[in-house]
């Protein structure tokens, strides 16, 4: 479904900046993985290419075996509005809208029936139990359920593949582990790819694998067994050591 | 949801952030409007001075027309500027170019829409006030009636629609696609602070200052041709102050850690230097409008005045009538004047005096001789002080005349006049208006004057003294003038009332138009000003949001944001009122005459309308920031 294939990173400026380099890996059909490692690490660089936000420097990113780089802006347009939901941090929802337009509005740009836009976001909604609010603005609503409904926006055109960036950031432990679990269940019951980067790892532990990467380079990843408390102490424990004292234990090693 | 559900919904949900778009384009539309309902009156289409009016009023719209095209594009693409998050969000969504392209086009089609609706109607309920206004400003004849004006309501509203179509495609077609990662970030990102140089800052003080000091000294015609070359300084200083003085002196003052870390001065310096380089450019355009309004409207109030100063310079009196000895119709005009005024029951007090001509050399001018006793004849009808003079005692009188210095040829010679009879002039000359007509003159005392015999020519002076209100005295002009020609060969008839109204129905229409294209580019630099301040509001709530939960008083967030608009308002207007002040004492230095009057009234105008506009963006914005934090 989703092969990087060496894909490097460099910022140019007075001090040229390497935020990635060589990472390889694929992500299979209907799988959930989560990418992990510490800030500045480059995750946030990794997720903005995929999403076509921004551009590799070299190497290539396909998405069923179509090389996104060179698709042209139209393309590019309707690969957006058609295979790729995403989820932002701060939600990023249009304040001039109702979160029912927020919503419908990939579908809206892509010129579907107003009665087929209507009959996706009331099921969207349900599912997402947010059925109450359609009719609000983003202002009158709280962090949650505006995350509820960017995930809803990501999710009603059915997209093949479902990226988010730090999905849990701004919202209290209750409200992640709801997002979570709802993320969970769609990707279980509709089989969507998901791909989401973050700092939590109790929002990690809802993957089915965990790719951690470190200064730009690929650094190990961890597959879930039975038990996601498990899956969640394995994270904990890879992140100890990836973090900031790596340096100490190369040293007791030599 | 449709798509053009979506494109209307966007706008109306977001009235704030259209508002000023708004209203601006609205307001072009409606001074074009207005233009429209003169030049396309029933009362105006007639002849002459009238017939005039119109044109140049139909000329006066172009010029708004083609100004608000400027002004319109101009506010669309930094509308724009400002929403660059929202279309990288949209494009995220899966927005195709062209889709953003449809998008900004139907949204600017229904404000463009909604706007020349709304010019329209403002002008039609405006229309009689302005008609008003206008009647007496053009010091028209004709009363200029209220009547529905269709033919203006179809030329505005096809104009501005075409003009709406012209400015959508044109900005749809350079709206540039940026990476979606700059556009997405863009609200992150500084533009970053201008650099500034001391080299430059220095030309900066170079350049405006030796602008002022020539253009002050200069004297007469050279000014006129200093015109260009100072234009050009002038432009270049205040972009350069902009760009670097005011930079140079930001970042010297941050550098003084005891002032800038002295309370809220941190904030302010902190995020005037963020904001310069945005800032430099609105402040520069604003400046450089505002100058243009000032100019226009001070020169031409500047040298209305001038004018009619010099006209009525000629003679004090309401009616004046001097002949040379040529003019064989005297009695008959003198009597027809009498006769007139008696029709009118109008009662004046005549008198009358000779002038004894001597032609002294071929290429001097000749000597006017007036009796002592004439003089003071004069002087008791206008209640000036007379004179008395001893026998050998001769006094110089000089009428006021704009820009005819007096030629001090008369003082301190002995003149002689006649063969054996000659005269010592006095040491200094008088300025007096009490002789009409003539511009400089010797008062003979009566034993001297008697003595004269052969002078080269006499003319005569008659004038009639008293009070009438001014309808009046233009009707009665307008009555003798039928039958004596002002203005001829070898006499002149003079009502001072006519000829001052003449002189404003004549200066009428470049002053109305005048004032209502420097208004209209007035408020535009306002209007750019106030686009400037909205679109850093979110910035500023969110920075206040934070602030404030570090503790930050209501007051000292006011005091803040106080300071932060006022700089923002008055620093251009400041430098364009300077430049205005120096460009309209040149004027009057040109002219020799004192302008200070016309300068202040309409740089105070100015002022006023500026600080009305400052008090209510001001209680907007601190609104607007205040209610963010709760």
């Amino acid at each position: 479904m989703l092969q990087v294939n060496q894909v490097s990173k460099i910022y140019e400026g007075k001090i040229a900046y390497q935020a990635l380099s060589n990472i390889q890996f694929t992500i299979e059909d209907g799988e959930f993985v989560g990418i992990m490692g510490p800030s500045g690490s480059g995750k946030t660089t990794l997720l903005n290419m995929i999403a076509t936000i921004d551009e590799p420097t070299t190497g290539e990113i396909l998405i069923h075996d179509r090389n996104i780089n060179q698709l042209n802006k139209n393309e590019l347009a309707k690969f957006r509005r058609r295979e790729l939901g995403f989820v932002f941090q701060d939600f990023n929802l249009l304040h001039t809208l109702t979160v029912e337009e927020n919503i419908v509005l990939p579908l809206t740009l892509d010129g579907a029936k107003v009665s087929e836009m209507k009959s996706k976001a009331a099921i969207i909604a349900e599912q997402l139990g947010i059925s109450a609010i359609m009719n609000k603005r983003t202002y009158e609503i709280s962090g949650g359920q505006a995350q509820r409904a960017a995930i809803a926006r990501a999710m009603i055109h059915a997209p093949h593949l479902l990226l988010a960036d730090e999905p849990t950031g701004n919202l209290d432990s209750k409200s992640a582990r709801d997002v979570m679990e709802l993320l969970e269940k769609i990707n279980q019951e509709q089989q969507t790819t998901m791909m989401l980067v973050t700092h939590d790892p109790l929002a990690a532990s809802y993957c089915q694998r965990v790719i951690f990467i470190r200064d730009g380079k690929f650094y190990s990843e961890i597959h879930r067994g039975e038990h996601r408390q498990t899956f969640f102490q394995k994270i904990i424990d890879t992140l100890s050591l990836l973090g900031g004292h790596a340096n100490d234990i190369s040293s007791i090693r030599v | 949801m449709t798509f053009r559900q979506f494109a209307y919904n966007n706008v109306a949900r977001n009235k704030r952030l259209y508002a000023a778009y708004f209203l601006s384009s609205m307001f072009t539309v409606m001074v074009f409007f207005t233009f429209s309902i003169f030049a396309y009156h029933p009362a105006l289409n007639g002849n002459g001075l009238s017939q005039n009016a119109a044109a140049g009023l139909s000329a006066a719209k172009w010029v708004i027309y083609v100004f608000s095209f400027f002004f319109v594009l101009y506010s669309m693409s930094s509308f724009l500027r400002s929403r660059q998050k929202e279309f990288g969000l949209l494009m995220m969504q899966g927005m195709s170019t062209g889709q953003l392209r449809q998008m900004v086009f139907l949204e600017n089609m229904i404000i463009g829409f909604a706007a020349t609706l709304g010019g329209i109607g403002l002008g039609l309920v405006f229309a009689k006030v302005i008609l008003l206004i206008g009647e007496r400003m053009l010091v028209l004849e004709e009363t200029l009636s209220f009547y529905f004006p269709i033919q203006a309501i179809i030329i505005t509203f096809i104009s501005f629609m075409i003009l709406f179509v012209l400015i959508c495609l044109f900005i749809t077609a350079i709206l540039r696609n940026r990476t979606l990662i700059t556009l997405i970030k863009s609200n992150k990102t500084s533009k970053g602070e201008p650099k500034a140089s001391i080299w430059l800052s220095l030309i900066v003080i170079l350049l405006i200052g030796s602008s002022y000091l020539i253009s002050l000294r200069a004297s007469g015609d050279q000014a006129i041709y200093l015109l260009v070359p100072i234009i050009i300084m002038v432009s270049i200083g205040t972009y350069l102050l902009f760009t670097q003085l005011s930079v140079y002196i930001i970042h010297r003052l941050k550098e003084r850690k005891s002032f800038f870390w002295y309370k809220t001065n941190m904030l302010l310096l902190s995020d005037l230097a963020y904001r310069m380089k945005d800032n430099a450019r609105t402040f520069f355009l604003v400046a450089i409008i505002s100058t243009v309004s000032f100019c226009a409207i001070g020169s031409l109030y500047g040298i209305q005045s001038v004018l009619i100063a010099n006209t009525t310079s000629y003679s004090t009196y309401p009616i004046t009538y001097f002949s040379t000895a040529k003019d064989t119709a005297r009695a008959q005009h003198l009597q027809y004047i009498n006769d007139t005024l008696n029709t009118h029951a109008i009662d004046l007090t005549p008198a009358t005096l000779h002038v004894l001509r001597y032609k002294i050399s071929e290429s001097a001018d000749p000597v006017s001789i007036i009796r002592l006793s004439d003089y003071n004849a004069f002087a008791t009808l206008l209640g000036e002080p007379t004179i008395t003079l001893t026998d050998q005692q001769t006094a110089i009188r000089t009428t006021s005349t704009i820009g005819n210095r007096f030629n001090d040829e008369l003082i301190n010679k002995n003149i002689t006049l006649e063969k054996g009879l000659s005269i010592q002039t006095a040491s200094q000359a008088t300025l007096s208006q009490v002789i009409p007509a003539l511009s400089e003159y010797l008062v003979v005392p009566n034993i001297f004057y008697q003595k004269l015999q052969h002078p080269t020519t006499t003319d005569q002076i008659d004038v009639w003294n008293g009070k009438m209100d001014s309808s009046t005295a233009i009707q009665l002009a307008q009555d003798i003038q039928q039958s004596v020609k002002p203005y001829q060969a070898h006499y002149v008839f003079f009502a001072k009332e006519y000829e001052v109204y003449s002189q404003k129905q004549q200066f009428g229409l470049p002053l109305f138009m005048s004032l209502f294209i420097g208004i209209v580019f007035f408020v535009s630099a306002g209007s750019f000003l106030y686009f400037r301040l909205y679109s850093d509001l979110e910035e500023d709530k969110q920075k206040f949001k934070a602030i404030s939960k570090l503790g930050l008083t209501t007051k000292e967030l006011t005091k803040v944001l106080n300071w932060q608009i006022a700089l923002l308002f008055f620093a251009p207007i400041a430098v364009a009122l300077i430049h205005g002040a120096v460009a309209l004492t040149t004027l009057s230095n040109m002219f020799h005459y004192s302008l200070l009057k016309e300068s202040s009234i309409v740089l105070g105008i100015f002022l006023l309308i500026q600080m009305v506009y400052f008090f209510i963006v001001r209680h907007f914005y601190i609104g607007q920031v205040k209610s963010a934090l709760r």
